[in-house]
């Protein structure tokens, strides 16, 4: 018996007029914005997470973050779809035979080398994004520094393809959609879903997927997001993103023992958690905005962490590094550039939501300051050094 | 088409800008690592995903009724991609015992919720698409 190894596929065996320019730039369009808004609201997380700010990141509006770090996962997440629907529409053109003659074949070479980039790129930031915000790290490589890079390659490969394919963009976004102009010569074949109707599935896939997400960062969307990565529950309303026993905090933090180091050179002041309930104490309505996607608002009662450094004499606009009884790990310490440490706002928050702070939330004492991502809101806070 | 050459070259520096810092930020063996989930990405698409889906339309050609083919087609580009979206929670693989508030909801009895809305709308759609097309028939019956 001879065994039959089916042909490989060539570009006219897909005959389906469903496959079709004018689809892939009307999918094409809104990828693009998606990852647009991607790419700026990424930056704007890196930068918030440098320790160094040439231009001080804002700290006004306190929801900012919350909003630009809630539009970089949603986008992302409605971008799946999108891609996929892309991809299935070009798909025949990875069949297309290689044309004969040098000068051609470099052409040919170096446009498919180019969308291989953006492909890999675009699968890569969206499965690895995903991924992340579900918590889930089943690489060796470091999330935030590959992410951040290929995101550059992403959005530069991206634009290449524009530019290749702006005369067929303009041809097939100013005519109809069932246009034939740029169909490829053996997609022929009408199928039962028309062309509008393909689109409108793509639509809707995109809003089903935000709709069944975004409850993680928007509250009124909680109880239609059955696939959000958190319900929002959490002690005092508030998830947890690193619990104490992760942190390995669990002794030290409850330790009868604690005191808060203040210091400015060589002045330095020493409060335990009594001393610090017993000087002025605060509420302000901010909220947790992680790297994640989800954000979630709280009622923070504490100290002002400017009547801290006054204690200790420091001046105003001094950047401040935060530590923390977490040992390990990058975010185990912080810096607090000066214009969030003079905020009014940011305080070294004892409450939430009129109750102790508990263990997960950074008991005895965390930083809560507005405008900032989660991870830099330093848990188990025992030192603040004026820098 | 001075557009498109400045478009391309800024395309390209940025392109270029990215691939220094993948590069110069990393140490070899992450590098290897994240090249491997590079090329995954693509050869899970082009070898994997696509030819299923290729059968998958295949098989509702054969099988499922006229009518049916346009709804279903539909629920498959939504449920399809949402549930490839969903690998990470219906995996649970981020879940962690010392953390309740991660991944704290039913993700399987979500998908399913999921599933049953997305199909009967589908259904929904066919019976009124079905009825719409009798519609048509009858009306250029009458007209004749």
């Amino acid at each position: 018996m001879r065994l039959r190894i089916p042909a490989p596929p060539t570009e006219a065996g897909f005959t389906s007029r469903l496959r079709s320019a004018t689809v892939a730039a009307r999918v094409g369009l809104w990828l693009g914005i998606c990852f647009g808004i991607c790419f700026l609201t990424g930056l704007i997380s890196h930068y918030a997470q440098n320790p160094d700010q040439p231009i001080p990141f804002p700290t006004s509006p306190s929801w900012g973050y919350r909003v630009t770090q809630g539009l970089h996962v949603i986008t992302g997440t409605a971008s799946v779809p999108l891609l996929l629907v892309k991809l299935w529409s070009v798909f025949p053109r990875l069949f297309i035979r290689p044309p004969k003659g040098l000068r051609a074949l470099a052409v040919e070479g170096l446009e498919r080398a180019s969308i291989g980039v953006l492909v890999a790129a675009a699968v890569f930031q969206l499965a690895s994004g995903l991924a992340n915000s579900a918590q889930w790290y089943p690489w060796s490589f470091s999330f935030r520094t590959t992410h951040y890079s290929m995101a550059w390659v992403a959005i530069g490969a991206l634009v290449v393809h524009i530019a290749v394919k702006l005369p067929i963009i303009r041809g097939t976004l100013t005519r109809d959609v069932d246009d034939t102009t740029y169909d490829r010569e053996s997609a022929t074949r009408g199928s039962a879903m028309s062309r509008r109707g393909l689109l409108r599935s793509t639509w809707a896939a995109s809003g089903v997927a935000v709709l069944v997400t975004a409850g993680s960062t928007v509250p009124w969307l909680r109880e239609v997001s059955v696939l959000g990565v958190r319900s929002g529950d959490g002690p005092g309303g508030i998830p947890i993103n690193k619990s104490a026993r992760a942190a390995g905090v669990t002794a030290s933090a409850v330790d009868p023992a604690y005191v808060l180091t203040v210091v400015n050179g060589d002045r330095a002041v020493q409060l335990a958690r009594a001393d610090l309930l017993a000087l002025t104490q605060r509420t302000e309505t901010l909220p947790i905005a992680c790297v994640e996607g989800w954000s979630a608002s709280g009622a923070w009662t504490g100290v002002r962490i400017r009547d801290l450094l006054d204690l200790v004499g420091a001046d105003r606009g001094s950047d401040v590094e935060i530590g923390s009884l977490q040992e390990r790990g990058a975010f185990s310490r912080s810096t607090l550039q000066g214009n969030f440490a003079d905020d009014d706002r940011t305080l070294l928050a004892l409450e939430l939501d009129g109750e102790t702070l508990s263990i997960d939330h950074g008991y005895p004492a965390r930083v809560i300051a507005p405008n900032r991502p989660g991870v830099l809101q330093t848990k188990w806070v025992d030192r603040i050094e004026v820098l | 088409m001075r557009l498109r050459v400045l478009l391309a070259a800024l395309g390209a520096l940025a392109g270029a800008y990215g691939a220094f810092l993948l590069l110069s930020r990393q140490d070899g063996d992450q590098l290897v690592n994240a090249a491997t989930w590079l090329a995954a990405g693509v050869v899970l698409h082009d070898f994997v995903l696509a030819p299923v889906v290729l059968g998958l339309v295949a098989l509702g050609a054969r099988v499922a009724p006229v009518a049916a083919r346009v709804p279903l087609a539909g629920a498959l580009v939504v449920l399809g991609s949402v549930t490839l979206l969903a690998i990470p929670v219906l995996g649970r693989s981020g879940a962690r015992p010392d953390n309740p508030t991660l991944l704290d909801r039913d993700y399987t009895v979500g998908w399913l919720a999921l599933a049953g809305v997305v199909l009967l709308g589908a259904v929904v759609a066919g019976l009124v698409r079905s009825r719409r097309q009798q519609g048509r028939v009858q009306g250029q019956q009458q007209g004749r």
